[in-house]
């Protein structure tokens, strides 16, 4: 080792606290972005290897009931490669040791042969055996929900005969990575699960033999989706089709999508943040340390050392901390990738979601992290270069002050002399003043982030939950039925009041741009489920028009009073011209509502319901339970408190895991800040402070002294931060945000408070830590020393 | 005619002893002093360094402990006294003339008064100790824009603007020229004379000595020779 390496390690030794300091934040920064950049590299890998083996079809269709015979002509269409149908229908279940109904979506396999699309992925027990009519297989997020195991039995109510299936095997199914109940963003595993039945058995049921209700496709190489949809849906015209959608539209599929980008949005904001703030601290570090090894640099340079030997010399200092912050942020991404791929087993079923290192991302940090650095040392390096050895070994000169700008406007009469003194230093190094502030507030902000998406999770639930819907369960019907049906509802035990309501898939236009969803028709003065504005007020449904939710009217380039063509993919298939009437508020999927008369006379059906919402008295809860699950014309009962308690366990658990890496992160980095200003202001000020010291000022004088100036910049740091966080939450919620789900941006005062808390805590501990120190300061020495 | 009654000593010095480190590397580098220094008196301290200067002198200043023998002020143990007492000391009786000034760069010199005056106990107006070093009109300038001598001076104006009872000053000429090391030391006599400070000076300089009351040469941590002068000179007839 050369001596100047040996030099380089005391050097380092000597400066050991603020050298982790700076890796510290430079390891929060990379272990945030290895740890998403593994995650997206372990759920494509996944993803992509399950859809391959299990044959994930590209294109999907449901409709009301085609003959067989239409698969062969499907399959005759230009650029499918292969076509599966199959029967799909949802039903009501009885689960053992659950006192309410539960839902559960029943797919046929065929009779005697393996589906040649969507594959189930057996887990436990086996597969079907050939023509059985009673066995089920169950997905395996509802079999855990309800610890079921092969051999169990679960009642059923097909088509309104209550029958018992046997469950034989667990399974995944490409087409469920995300299991959550048809038209909810949110997972529901105890209320919903995905059955697979024998088709003879299935169709039987309901009187769907010899046809069947749903088709999914793959695309031949090369073949354009459009076109196959545009065909399929012609095909299927006739046969009731709710229109044919690609994997872009799979509500599976778009979730496991949407959670890549919300990673690849996270992988890059946070990351920059944390390591802007790295190389800004190693500038000071590094700057700072130069300034106190001006005569060494310069006794280097009269010996005959290059300035190329002595700028290497300070960037390996800082290689050191670089390599130091790589090594923690690689293992922190590595065990906290590790621990949140297990989380994703919540959300995403796959056979096996294994944690896969991004290497990539690893290069990619050790070169991000080395450049933030060197960008930090450059202008240190630079300025001992231009150091002649003859002026390094002479003292700097006395630093230069002036009276700062508030005594010069004659505001300052009254401050101390401590205060002007760090107003006079701080108006001496404006650019060191402006980037300590910019790094505290930075701090500040970066402690925003992570509670602001906790207050918009929280906001979303309770508009879903409290504002929106406001029923104690909803109930779905098989088909759509008279409106007596309404009265069967009513006269269930407990019900205390029920709103009917119509859902209709349709597609709506606006010059060439599209959207397929379902329109839902509401009694105009309901007050069960309620449509919202974007300033919290409810919305009446107008006798004509449609209301669009926020995302849907942006998706088609729509304001109230345009029109919008809306195509209905159901009966008598009528085409309309209606207005759009006003934008509703929601955060999830997109959305629109009409008035259910309305619709109604649209659909020129007569009047029709597809379910009601029903508010139910507690004390009959039970009985109301027991009537239900033997309520034959009955597909579906959702029921609010248990999504709700059912989202809290597993959903909010994990968000919240997350939400808390986060802070302890900006937790970290804003002490680690605080601390290393502090530090670096010591160290500046240490023969002053030590004179005082002599002169007799007390440690807590001169501790005031010190802090002074950090006091004062956190005060003018912490505006400008809750400033800068809520824009920095914004910017983040904006590269996150997809059509499925939006976190509105919401700053609440804790939000504001906790930060400012947590930075001023910081900067006290960080004052008293830095304070400690004043008592090792060499008061003989400081006598000794020139300037 | 009696002789006038000696003041009564501001310190009593026994056997006064200060060993850095301990084993092996162990440095002594005061030992057995003796001595009493009263108010109103100049002392020089002369020697080599590494003669032990410095070290009375910062145990004197409370800056130091000794690790043998007894240091007394005005009869307070000053030699076993804690930290927050030295520091109160220190502020209440000491002032300081360092070789380097010590000023503080971002405060005027006015400024760099009044911050001890802000917590002394009986100060005098920063303006008057600026005063009496002949620096009224360079009073509201920054160290950065004042020659060494003025700094210095700036250093004295500080160092008794809290009247203490002693002002210790350490090769208070040492950075200067000869012209403005005499400034700062006329400076450094009126105080003595004026304000009745016991001033212990440490000079290289034997010259400077015919300035003092007493001069005390210390060789190897001991006082070698002391000597007492029967007319202190003015420094201006000081033979440079």
């Amino acid at each position: 080792m050369s001596l100047l390496d040996l030099k380089l390690l005391r050097d380092l030794r000597a400066l050991k606290s603020q050298a982790i300091a700076v890796a510290l934040v430079m390891a929060c920064g990379l272990t945030m972005m290895i740890m998403t950049r593994s995650l997206i590299l372990s759920l494509e890998t996944a993803r992509n290897g399950y859809y391959e083996r299990h044959r994930f079809a590209d294109v999907f269709s449901s409709l009301k009931r085609a003959p067989a015979s239409v698969a062969a002509q499907i399959s005759t269409l230009p650029g499918v490669a292969a076509v599966e149908t199959s029967v799909s229908m949802q039903v009501t279940l009885d689960i053992p040791g659950m006192a309410e109904p539960a839902t559960g979506l029943i797919n046929s396999l065929p009779e005697r042969r393996d589906p040649a699309l969507n594959r189930p992925f057996l887990r436990a027990g086996r597969l079907l055996a050939p023509a059985a009519r009673n066995e089920a297989l169950v997905s395996e997020a509802f079999s855990d929900a309800h610890r079921l195991r092969p051999g169990d039995s679960v009642s059923a109510i097909l088509n309104g005969r209550k029958i018992s299936l046997r469950i034989v095997g667990i399974v995944l199914s490409p087409q469920f990575v995300f299991e959550a109940p048809p038209g909810s963003a949110l997972p529901d595993n105890r209320s919903f699960g995905v059955f697979w039945m024998r088709e003879e058995a299935l169709s039987e049921a309901f009187n769907l033999e010899g046809a069947f209700n749903t088709v999914a496709l793959t695309l031949a190489p090369g073949a354009s989706e459009r076109a196959v949809i545009a065909g399929l849906d012609r095909v299927l015209e006739p046969y009731g089709s709710l229109g044919a959608y690609g994997r872009r539209d799979h509500p599976s599929d778009t979730r496991v999508t949407d959670e890549i980008g919300v990673l690849q949005g996270l992988s890059f904001g946070f990351p920059l943040v944390f390591l802007g703030v790295a190389a800004f601290m190693t500038h000071s570090v590094m700057s700072r340390q130069i300034a106190l090894q001006r005569e060494q640099i310069a006794i280097l340079k009269a010996f005959g050392f290059t300035n190329r030997q002595i700028g290497l010399h300070f960037v390996k200092f800082t290689l050191v901390i670089v390599v130091a912050g790589t090594t923690f942020g690689a293992l922190g991404g590595w065990l906290l990738g590790q621990k949140l791929v297990v989380m994703y087993h919540l959300f995403f079923r796959f056979p096996a979601l294994d944690f896969q290192l991004a290497s990539g991302a690893l290069v990619a940090a050790v070169l991000a992290s080395a450049f933030a650095a060197l960008i930090g040392v450059l202008g240190a390096v630079r300025r001992v270069s231009a150091l002649s050895p003859a002026e390094a070994m002479r003292p700097e000169p006395p630093a230069s002050f002036r009276p700062a700008f508030f005594e010069r406007i004659g505001l300052a009469k009254k401050f101390t002399v401590s205060l002007r003194m760090s107003l006079r230093n701080i108006e001496r190094k404006p650019v060191q003043a402006f980037l300590t502030t910019v790094a505290l507030a930075l701090a500040t902000g970066i402690l925003i982030i992570p509670n602001s998406f906790r207050d918009g999770i929280n906001h979303v639930l309770d508009f879903q939950w409290d504002v929106s819907q406001r029923q104690t369960v909803i109930m779905s019907l098989v088909e759509p039925g008279p409106t007596r049906a309404l009265a069967d509802f009513r006269a269930l035990p407990g019900v205390v009041h029920a709103e009917p309501f119509r859902a209709v898939p349709v597609e709506l236009r606006a010059g060439n741009r599209t959207r397929r969803l379902g329109v839902t028709g509401l009694p105009a003065d309901g007050h069960l489920a309620r449509v919202i504005d974007a300033h919290g007020h409810r919305i009446t449904l107008p006798p004509q028009g449609v209301v669009l939710s926020k995302a849907l009217a942006d998706a088609l380039a729509l304001a109230p009073g345009d029109a919008v063509t809306l195509r209905v993919l159901q009966g008598k298939r009528p085409v309309r011209e209606v207005r759009v009437s006003a934008l509703a508020e929601d955060f999830a999927g997109v959305a629109a509502y009409m008035d259910m008369d309305a619709l109604n006379r649209l659909l020129g059906e007569g009047d029709r319901i597809n379910g009601a919402r029903l508010s139910v008295a507690a004390g009959a809860w039970n009985a109301f339970l027991t009537a239900v699950k033997s309520t034959p014309q009955s597909a579906g009962v959702a029921i609010k408190e248990a999504a709700r308690a059912s989202f809290r366990k597993t959903t909010a658990e994990s968000i919240g895991l997350i939400q808390t890496i986060y802070l302890v992160f900006a937790t970290a980095v804003a002490f680690g800040i605080v601390y290393n200003s502090a530090r670096i202001s010591l160290s500046e000020r240490s023969r002053e402070l030590a004179t005082l010291r002599v002169l007799g000022f007390t440690r807590g004088e001169v501790g005031g002294v010190l802090v002074g100036e950090l006091v004062v910049l956190t005060i003018i740091a912490i505006p400008l931060g809750l400033v800068l966080g809520s824009y920095m939450a914004k910017a983040i919620l904006t590269t996150v945000n997809t059509e499925t789900v939006r976190l509105p941006l919401i700053l609440t005062p804790a939000n504001y408070a906790f930060a400012v808390l947590v930075v001023s805590i910081a900067t006290t501990a960080s004052a008293l830590l830095a304070c400690r120190k004043l008592n090792q300061l060499d008061l003989v020495g400081a006598l000794k020393a020139r300037d | 005619m009696n002789p006038p009654a000696l003041p009564e000593p501001v310190f009593n010095v026994r056997n006064l002893g200060k060993t850095y480190g301990t084993g092996h590397a162990a440095v002594r580098a005061l030992s057995g002093v003796d001595l009493d220094l009263r108010a109103g008196e100049l002392v020089v301290l002369l020697g080599a360094s590494g003669s032990g200067k410095s070290t009375l002198l910062n145990l004197l200043g409370g800056l130091d402990s000794p690790s043998e023998g007894e240091l007394l002020y005005r009869g307070w143990d000053l030699g076993h006294a804690n930290e927050d007492n030295l520091t109160r000391y220190r502020r209440d009786v000491v002032g300081f003339v360092f070789q380097f000034y010590n000023l503080i760069p971002s405060l005027t010199a006015r400024e760099n008064v009044g911050l001890i005056t802000e917590i002394a106990r009986n100060p005098m107006p920063p303006a008057d100790a600026l005063d009496l070093v002949g620096l009224t009109p360079r009073a509201d300038h920054f160290p950065a824009q004042l020659s060494g001598g003025e700094q210095q001076r700036v250093a004295i104006a500080r160092a008794i603007a809290k009247r203490p009872e002693v002002l210790l000053c350490d090769e208070p000429t040492g950075a200067l020229d000869i012209k403005t090391g005499i400034t700062v030391l006329e400076a450094v006599q009126r105080i003595n004379r004026e304000l009745g400070t016991l001033t212990v000076i440490i000079t290289h300089n034997a010259v400077i000595a015919d300035m003092a009351d007493r001069v005390l040469t210390l060789y190897d941590g001991r006082i070698q020779n002391s000597r007492t002068n029967s007319t202190r000179r003015p420094v201006g007839e000081l033979d440079w």
